[in-house]
């Protein structure tokens, strides 16, 4: 976290007031939220409370029907396509074409961001994430592992002011999670802004980050849930 | 944007010639049509060339189609329909990207058609053939224009093959009937100009309107 003498960073995320609701089901109600350059706010809550919806409206997938949203200071309601160019979500799915090989996928993502990267720099985000050695086979046959390092390599490229991530540790093993982490507080250091959905206290805790509670759509500023203890040795 | 629209596109078009998905089933489809007309109407000359409109445009219109049916099959998978939505490019531009690819497709289907149809049913319109492809891709702009929308719409639905031929058959009456006279006119030389007027508007009007009713139909 920033020293307490250092400037104030500027804010990427101020969300004020945000309501969402599916149906009758008020699933976030009157949720505040303001997120600094180089912060990693972590969301922690059972299932069920919202968390995902919440990334969700942060990605403006989800309409923001009441309350406001900045992004780097512009308002995302008025500048949806914009807002949309400072950000990269990665949630449950991976958004990958199987039928497209890991420098191909990201070469379409950049191409629908207007980043005009060379091949030697999709070809180094894709050794970047471990696939150099798969980078010219379809991603069909990906692992769900393989298939999550694809999805952060978009990262990469697009060096977004604000990374959204859903459960970020699933499908990874150990070397992974140890790679996304560095990667994290490589980003964090450059001054990125994180929002993390996580069920993984353990995980988490190398991240300098802030925990906060979403229950019932409400969300507070809380401690992480008590890490898991080690297993005792055989 | 145009480069945006042109990917998107190019992923469908290349992801297809990968998969040999949607354009052998379209191939497929449309011999088996015009193999089965050909065998139920046994046509001589005279006969064929004035069946020849409406073979064509029924077979059209039954590989469009089929054609429809799968535009948005790639994008179910892994979520990448909401990637898209997700990058930072209007929704009328995503949306004439899959038309475009999809455009694509059907037009090349039709190229590979129209000289089968003339050998299947001994008919000589070579000469003309600049012309029918003309009205053809004319009628293709709108069928596929219309049918990208439809094929958004009922992507999730249970039975989508058969709510999409449901909606799009009577929507697009105008053009396939003004489609079929125009080539009429063409083969046996009556009134063509008039007809074509009338695909223009109906393309210019579901090419106007599809893109805005995406946008909203995607917004949650």
């Amino acid at each position: 976290m920033p020293s307490e003498d250092s400037p104030q960073p500027t804010e990427v995320v101020s969300l004020t007031g945000a309501h969402h609701r599916f149906g009758r089901q008020h699933v976030l109600k009157g949720v505040d939220l303001t997120v600094r350059r180089g912060e990693c706010v972590v969301l922690y809550g059972s299932n069920g409370s919202g968390k995902s919806t919440l990334l969700a409206l942060l990605s403006t997938r989800y309409a923001l029907r009441q309350g406001s949203y900045l992004l780097d200071g512009m308002d995302t309601a008025r500048h949806g396509d914009e807002t949309r160019d400072r950000l990269v979500f990665i949630g449950h799915h991976t958004h990958l074409y199987g039928h497209l090989t890991p420098v191909e996928n990201l070469r379409f993502f950049a191409d629908l961001r207007n980043l005009s990267p060379s091949e030697a720099r999709l070809r180094e985000a894709v050794a970047e994430v471990g696939l150099a050695r798969v980078a010219d086979k379809p991603s069909r046959w990906f692992s769900a592992g393989m298939r999550k390092r694809l999805a952060l390599a978009r990262m990469l490229l697009a060096n977004p002011s604000l990374l959204l991530l859903d459960e970020p540790y699933s499908a990874l093993d150990a070397q992974g999670v140890a790679w996304l982490n560095a990667m994290l507080i490589r980003y964090q250091e450059q001054g990125g802004a994180v929002v993390m959905a996580s069920h993984d206290p353990d995980r988490v805790a190398v991240l300098r980050h802030l925990p906060h509670h979403l229950d019932r759509g409400i969300l507070t500023p809380a401690p992480p849930p008590p890490r898991h203890e080690e297993p005792p040795p055989c | 944007m145009l480069k945006a629209a042109y990917r998107i596109a190019w992923k469908d078009v290349a992801g297809d010639f990968r998969r040999r998905a949607t354009l052998s089933s379209m191939l497929f489809f449309a011999i088996s049509v015009l193999v089965v007309f050909q065998a139920a109407f046994e046509p001589d000359r005279k006969e064929a060339l004035r069946l020849l409109p409406g073979l064509l445009w029924a077979t059209t219109l039954f590989t469009t189609l089929v054609g429809l049916g799968r535009v948005f099959q790639a994008e179910e998978e892994d979520g990448a329909f909401e990637g898209l939505l997700l990058a930072s490019v209007p929704r009328g531009v995503i949306f004439f990207g899959k038309w475009l690819g999809n455009l694509l497709l059907t037009l090349l289907v039709e190229l590979m058609i129209l000289p089968l149809t003339m050998v299947l049913f001994n008919v000589d319109v070579w000469r003309q053939a600049g012309e029918i492809l003309g009205i053809l891709t004319l009628g293709t702009v709108g069928l596929t224009g219309l049918g990208t929308l439809l094929a958004a719409m009922t992507q999730g639905a249970r039975s989508r093959e058969t709510l999409l031929a449901l909606l799009l058959l009577p929507l697009t009456a105008p053009l396939l009937i003004a489609g079929v006279q125009a080539m009429a006119g063409i083969l046996t030389g009556g009134e063509v100009t008039p007809w074509i007027r009338l695909m223009v508007i109906f393309d210019v009007i579901y090419l106007a309107l599809t893109p805005w009713a995406f946008g909203w139909l995607v917004e949650e």
